[in-house]
């Protein structure tokens, strides 16, 4: 709900600039003088800024909802593991598993293809959330919440996972949840 | 050169690969055993003597859209059924600025039995029907017992239905699979078990015919040269999947689990049983997206696990500019280990398979990350081009900006040399060694190649290689390598008499040392293999025994084979 908030918000700010952009009362002005850009407009510039950073704080919050989703997911995965590997279940303990390997690993890509499609979307578009982050190689292109670092170590969880699904074992399992959850538990805070 | 010659000549590299130890006791193991020395390798170009003139059109001499770079695949087929491989061969269109100059014929070429080929596109009928063409699949789509050719576009696709007099028809439109936009790959696999081939067509960029008329070159590379947008700013086009009903084809993309969600840049297809549990699974590769590994759940359903199972990233996470694929057993550990192609200045990937369908990245570890760095690669394939018994690999190079040509010091030209590197594994440990330099007159040659096949077209048990380049004819480099060891190349029969049935896989066992290799229609860059799987056997003058399964799961033996000839297999035999 964030994100129609904000984006309603955005859009007044938008709405309001272009009702102040009517007759605009002329700044002093003189012979020699540069002409001074009108309060007026200034104002809505800065509200409209205002409106543009909650738009990033909102992709933000969206993309960490995201992965929090995915996280609740991959924890009724867990759950679902853990369940059948006490059960000698084999067959569901692989499932839940493979489930619970492709969460992880979506949280490591950040969501998942479809999502991917709209992040490319933002980025042809000349859109980098990270724009410092991804030049400094702490971000991959596009990406919001979960660093580069923070997304190795996660698909190495992932495949990780994905292997035990044949063989699987409730402390190893165990571990490498611990592994996932020390690295997404930071990520779901909000930065601010 | 002789065999102790280039043994000295590759210890150098071996030993900056840091595997002097492993190799050499690998290679005295195999010694023991009886396996000779590896020969060096020669491949000579043939393709003009060999009559394969038809130059491939390529748009634009400056590749102002991504159209006039991307090139297109070439097929060994043998069409007519007689023993010796044909070459098919797509073609695109010529233009200049926004003006449409010529629009190519793709051409078939039919083997003769002096290794020569005639140009029989005209009577086959098989020329292209004026579309700008991309890719190639070989199948016989409706178990008639004749292969059939499919071309993929940059418009509206052709399905050659080969009659079986020396002439085909294109069924496309009546089939259902014109599927008009940028076409790439494609691959024919049984995706439901119901004993026909469905089809999976990847598609690459959303954008109309005047897009490309239209295109400027307004990307900056490195602050020198403007140059072809792309992909990244083009919107990617989904892929599709084809259900099989009965001759017809009918789009069972979301029905089969294989909506193209994140809209990749799809280019090679390559369909394979990769976690062996009997049903032919898929994996795409996708320009600057991640590669997706469809797994077959059965019923004709897929889940796409390519992240988890180590298939879709590089080892640090990123996705890369896939364009081609490779599959086989690199280091006859008996899994399926897979090999993509990338973009210039970023290593190609060779993923091992670890079993159960998952894979890890060696590409530093096993030599071919440094070897293919350099180069922007394309078509590709796994083959035993020395007869020693693994598989070595071959790939296609060339840059997609000619602008760079004026810069040759920063990452070479647009034209570029193949490379050919030589298997040096062990069970569980994948390496090679590039050994390009010493792979004779063929290698040396430097073209914009795209399209890969590797085929033994003259017959010989030697693997030869085809290769399609931007705006030139396409080269044939015959296998002149020096006394190889055996070979035994296996011919399988269908139930209705087709040959070499997709979907059939062949394992022999000589000396201890299996190998196996699957059937497959579609692979490397938009392109086809010979069909008919070929093993070497370095020293070893018996096969104890060729095993086929055929698509079906029966199966067919032979035991105690003797090598060096071409053994038929016929289905229920």
């Amino acid at each position: 709900m964030r994100v129609h908030a904000g984006v309603v918000f955005a859009h007044g700010v938008v709405l309001a600039g272009l009702v102040g952009l009517g007759p605009v009362p002329a700044a002093a002005e003189g012979p020699g003088m540069a002409p001074s850009t009108p309060a007026e407009m200034v104002a809505t510039y800065s509200s409209l800024a205002d409106g543009i950073l909650a738009l990033k704080r909102t992709e933000e919050d969206l993309c960490r909802s995201i992965l929090a989703a995915t996280n609740a997911h991959a924890q009724v995965e867990l759950g679902r593991a853990q369940k059948a590997i006490a059960a000698a279940d084999a067959k569901g303990a692989q499932a839940a598993l493979e489930g619970l390997a492709a969460d992880v690993g979506q949280m490591a890509t950040e969501g998942d293809n479809a999502v991917a499609a709209v992040r490319k979307k933002l980025l042809d578009g000349g859109h980098h959330h990270n724009a410092a982050g991804e030049a400094q190689g702490i971000f991959d292109e596009g990406f919001v919440v979960v660093t580069r670092a923070a997304k190795a170590k996660l698909l190495e969880s992932s495949r990780g996972i994905g292997q035990m699904a044949r063989a699987p074992k409730a402390d190893a399992l165990e571990a490498e949840w611990k592994k996932v959850q020390a690295v997404v538990g930071p990520l779901l805070k909000p930065a601010r | 050169m002789t065999a102790s010659h280039r043994e000295r000549a590759a210890a150098p590299a071996r030993l900056a690969l840091g595997l002097a130890v492993l190799v050499s006791t690998y290679r005295a193991a195999g010694a023991s055993s009886g396996a000779p020395p590896a020969p060096p390798f020669r491949f000579v170009d043939v393709s003009a003597k060999a009559g394969l003139t038809r130059i491939v059109l390529s748009g634009r001499p400056d590749k102002d859209h991504l159209l006039d770079s991307s090139g297109t695949g070439i097929a060994f087929l043998d069409y007519d059924k007689d023993g010796r491989l044909d070459v098919y061969v797509v073609n695109g269109w010529r233009l200049e600025g926004s003006r449409v100059v010529e629009r190519g014929r793709n051409a078939l070429y039919r083997g003769l039995p002096d290794g020569t080929f005639r140009d029989v596109t005209d009577e086959a009928r098989v020329g292209g029907e004026g579309e700008w063409g991309s890719g190639v699949a070989v199948a016989d789509y409706d178990g008639d017992g004749w292969p059939d050719i499919f071309v993929t576009n940059f418009g509206k696709n052709v399905l050659y239905r080969n009659l079986g007099n020396g002439r085909f028809e294109n069924v496309a439109a009546r089939v259902g699979l014109e599927s008009p936009g940028w076409n790439t790959g494609a691959a024919f696999f049984d995706a439901d078990g119901d004993g026909d081939l469905d089809l999976y067509v990847a598609s690459y960029i959303s954008c109309s015919l005047q897009d490309v008329l239209d295109a400027q070159r307004t990307l900056m590379w490195r602050g020198l040269e403007t140059v072809a947008v792309g992909p990244f700013g083009l919107k990617g086009a989904p892929d599709h999947f084809f259900r099989n009903e009965g001759g017809r084809f009918v789009d069972a993309t979301v029905e089969a689990g294989m909506q193209d969600k994140a809209l990749g840049f799809g280019f090679g297809v390559r369909a394979a049983d990769f976690d062996g549990d009997g049903r032919i699974d898929l994996y795409v590769a996708n320009d600057s997206d991640p590669n997706y590994l469809y797994r077959n759940e059965g019923k004709g359903v897929f889940k796409e696990i390519g992240t988890w199972a180590g298939a879709a990233l590089d080892e640090n996470g990123a996705a890369q500019a896939s364009m081609g694929i490779a599959v086989g057993d690199v280091d006859g550990d008996g899994v399926l280990d897979l090999f993509t192609t990338n973009f210039s200045e970023d290593f190609s990937t060779l993923y091992h398979g670890v079993g159960n369908g998952l894979f890890e990245d060696v590409s530093k570890a096993s030599g071919v990350g440094p070897a293919t760095y350099r180069p922007l690669s394309w078509g590709t394939a796994f083959a035993d081009l020395d007869n020693d018994g693994d598989l070595d690999l071959v790939v296609a190079n060339g840059h997609i900006y000619p602008q760079i040509d004026r810069h040759p010091e920063l990452i070479g030209t647009l034209a570029q040399k193949n490379l050919l590197l030589e298997n040096r594994s062990r069970p569980g440990a994948p390496a090679f060694r590039d050994a390009t330099e010493e792979a004779g007159p063929g290698f040396q040659e430097s073209w914009s190649s795209r399209g890969l096949a590797v085929g033994d077209f003259d017959n010989d048990g030697r693997v030869d290689v085809l290769v399609s380049h931007l705006d030139a004819p396409p080269s044939l480099l015959r296998n002149e390598s020096p006394d190889g060891g055996a070979w035994l190349t296996v011919v399988c029969e269908g139930k209705h008499g087709e040959a070499n049935p997709i979907g059939t896989t062949v394992t022999v066992r000589a000396g201890g040392r299996v190998q196996s290799r699957d059937i497959a229609a579609g692979d490397s860059f938009l392109s086809t293999n010979d069909p008919r799987p070929h093993f070497g056997l370095g020293a070893y003058t018996t096969v104890d025994e060729v095993l086929v399964r055929w698509p079906d799961g029966t199966r067919s033996v032979r035991r105690g084979v003797p090598a060096r000839q071409f053994l038929r297999v016929r289905y229920g035999s």
